[in-house]
């Protein structure tokens, strides 16, 4: 078998006294759209924060295409290929919408620190944060401050920085919280556009979206995962239905 | 190119705020025209002498608000990195064989290479963290390195500073630089390359990043960059035009002293700055222009300058965080709109008696202090060409009336100019 895009061994993390990753073993295939799900507070968050380096594990390895990114910043993570959202939007809020990708474009097409090249020379870059644009459906908001879009267009925004440096395994933090139905079905297609054939890992809440979208999903409850199955399976495992599905099903009803 | 196609036209204001302007050369080319006209129009050499400061301060301004406007880094001690490429540069006009090599006008090179390579050692440790810490070491090590002053004597010269003759540089084109005018050029040309290429330098990916790590360091992490090697590289830059900065003074004054690296200068770079506005590239420019006015003009007709320089700050802290630039750039929309004739009329009936009534403030100011500070049985005082006795009540009273009735009148018409300021800003519907 070839080496997983992503993979995960005894992580463990702790605040303080609180335990909240208590030992996560998990392997996520290359080109897999992979959904992690579970209640609030089960440490869904934290775990991409381990993954990424924001915060650093207590214990246990996270593991990129079979490399070891321990010791790595969050910069140096990105640079291998993993971009990931944010739960709560972490954009430019002062910047335009257009600067906000030329940003996120600017590392993955290789100018580094430049200080040499002007930005607004550059073709391929300019119109390469266009096409992002094009793709978030966000043009007409081009040369908007970003902190006056309104929260779907943000959350728009958001993944359009995630995906725009061409990243291949991408990393999405509830990217539907809060989103009206009609929102939702379009970020739901956004997703499945921009993540052809890549690796895909994504908190979602939203159950429409989550098995529409997964290929495999992970239950994370109070920091354990105690199921990782296809849709199908994970809906008839009896564990998943006492210990989440079948509260998260009834309150939709 | 690009960046126009789309661009909102009823958006100026935030299309430039945001920078994604495309780079014109017409703001440049009348920058230059000027520089050359000035001295036409300002014949004496004391203009001459107010414009070369002018000019100087303008690019540490520049420089400073590198850090402050683009960088978000706050620092109160950046008066050390003009120091010690001021101090680099008497140096090298000391050492007459060195010195006799180049021509002047390549010496402030120098001062930016110093004001850089003390950057990038300070920046090292520093640029790790913004905000509080790193304001913090930034008055450390200002402090520090105005405190060496006295203690590393063969560089920093102790109590007397160094000074030096510019004239012993190579002759550039039989040029000697004896004359204010010929410096006046030097220091022109060097005040228009030096905007350029820190306009420039923010157009750069590394200038962006500037931006985006100022606006959410930890999101540039998350994009490939680390936030502290962007501010590192911001720092650098701004050290070496610092430095530029720093050259320039020690051509024109020829004489570096404690003075030009202690903190007190690192102030008064932060207070231009932000009087200008750092939300905009050509914020600093108007700071430096408006504050070495009020320092040279003011300086002498008054003892008070400093004063009312501060007075000046506080109001457009409070008032106009945008600053002097911000304060302009608010019309813009405006005038595309077409409705400035709108405001005319409400701006007079509030600024004229409010200039009169603050006039009359600064009047009760001065003649406290002439009250207080002139020598004994000096009873006269001359203010607005009207000489009078300032320990009678007659002209407490005037001024007083004069204060209290202009800034009443400013008062009344205020929300008048609110209410046009509001319709002058709102598209359609003209009267
Ligand atoms: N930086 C932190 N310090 C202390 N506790 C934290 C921190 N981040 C998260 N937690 C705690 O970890 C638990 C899991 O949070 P989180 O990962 O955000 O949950 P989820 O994303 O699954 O809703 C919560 O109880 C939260 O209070
Ligand atoms: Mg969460």
């Amino acid at each position: 078998m070839s080496t997983p895009a992503l993979e995960l061994t005894g992580l463990k993390k702790s605040f303080g006294k609180a335990e909240i990753i208590r030992g996560i073993d998990l392997s996520i295939g290359k080109s897999e759209r992979h959904a992690i799900i579970g209640p609030n507070g089960a440490g869904k968050s934290t775990l991409f924060n381990l993954i990424t380096a924001r915060f650093p594990a207590t214990e246990g390895t996270v593991k990129l295409h079979g490399e070891d990114l321990a010791g790595l910043q969050p910069f140096q993570i990105n640079r291998k290929g993993l971009s990931r959202s944010f739960q709560i939007t972490n954009i430019f809020p002062k910047m335009t919408v257009f600067e906000n990708v030329r940003c996120a474009l600017l590392w993955a097409q290789g100018y580094k620190y430049s200080f040499w090249n002007l930005v607004n020379k550059s073709r391929r870059l300019n119109e390469g944060a266009d096409a992002i644009l094009d793709q978030i459906n966000l043009l007409p908001r081009r040369d908007l401050p970003a902190g006056m879009l309104s929260y779907a267009e943000q959350r728009a925004l958001e993944i359009g920085i995630t995906i725009a440096g061409g990243a291949d395994v991408i990393m999405l933090d509830e990217p539907t919280a809060g989103m009206s139905h009609s929102e939702t079905d379009y970020i739901t297609d956004l997703i499945l556009k921009v993540t052809e054939g890549k690796t895909l890992i994504m908190v979602e809440h939203d159950m429409g979206v989550v098995f529409g979208l997964a290929d495999r999903i992970s239950v994370l409850v109070y920091g354990e995962i105690i199921a990782t199955n296809t849709p199908e399976l994970v809906r008839a495992d009896p564990k998943v239905q006492e210990a989440y599905l079948g509260a998260a099903l009834e309150e939709e009803h | 190119m690009t960046d126009q196609i789309t661009t909102d036209p009823s958006k100026p204001a935030q299309r430039m705020r945001a920078g994604s302007m495309s780079l014109t050369v017409g703001p440049w080319i009348v920058a230059a025209v000027a520089l050359m006209l000035m001295p036409y129009i300002f014949t004496s050499n004391s203009a001459l002498t107010i414009m070369n400061q002018m000019w100087i301060t303008v690019v540490f301004a520049l420089a400073y608000n590198m850090l402050l406007g683009q960088g978000g880094m706050l620092s109160f001690g950046h008066a050390v990195y003009a120091g010690v490429g001021g101090f680099a540069c008497m140096h090298i006009m000391n050492n007459s064989d060195l010195f006799a090599s180049f021509p002047l006008p390549v010496l402030p090179i120098f001062g930016g290479l110093f004001g850089m390579g003390l950057a990038m050692i300070v920046g090292a440790f520093s640029t790790r963290s913004a905000g509080t810490v790193f304001a913090m070491i930034s008055l450390g090590v200002g402090e520090l390195i105005a405190a060496c002053s006295v203690i590393i004597v063969a560089f920093f010269g102790g109590e007397e500073g160094v000074s030096g003759d510019r004239t012993y540089a190579m002759p550039f084109f039989g040029n000697e630089f004896l004359q204010q005018i010929d410096v006046y050029y030097l220091t022109s040309f060097w005040v228009l390359l030096s905007a350029i290429l820190m306009y420039l330098w923010s157009r750069t990916p590394v200038g962006r990043m500037a931006n985006a790590v100022r606006d959410n360091p930890e999101r540039a992490e998350f994009l490939g960059y680390s936030a502290r090697w962007v501010r590192f590289y911001s720092f650098v830059a701004s050290g070496f035009f610092a430095g530029v900065a720093g050259g320039l003074f020690a051509i024109n004054y020829e004489i570096l002293t404690e003075e030009n690296l202690n903190t007190a200068s690192s102030g008064v770079i932060l207070l231009v700055t932000f009087l200008g506005g750092v939300g905009f590239f050509f914020g600093p420019i108007i700071g430096a222009i408006v504050f070495t006015l009020v320092q040279t003009v003011l300086s002498l007709q008054t003892e008070l300058w400093a004063f009312y320089a501060g007075s000046l700050f506080l109001a457009t802290v409070m008032f106009f965080p945008g600053g002097l630039a911000g304060l302009m750039m608010m019309h813009v929309p405006v005038f595309r709109l077409g409705k400035m004739k709108m405001l005319l009329l409400p701006y007079a009936k509030t600024l004229i008696p409010a200039a009169i009534g603050i006039l009359g403030l600064c009047c009760l100011v001065e003649m406290t202090f002439h009250y207080r500070h002139a020598a004994t049985g000096d009873h006269e005082m001359t203010l607005f060409w009207t000489t009078f006795d300032s320990h009678t009540l007659m002209p407490w009273i005037i001024a007083a009336a004069i204060t209290a009735v202009g800034l009443g009148i400013a008062k009344m018409t205020a929300p008048a100019l609110k209410e046009a300021w509001d319709e002058a800003n709102t598209a359609g519907g003209t009267s």
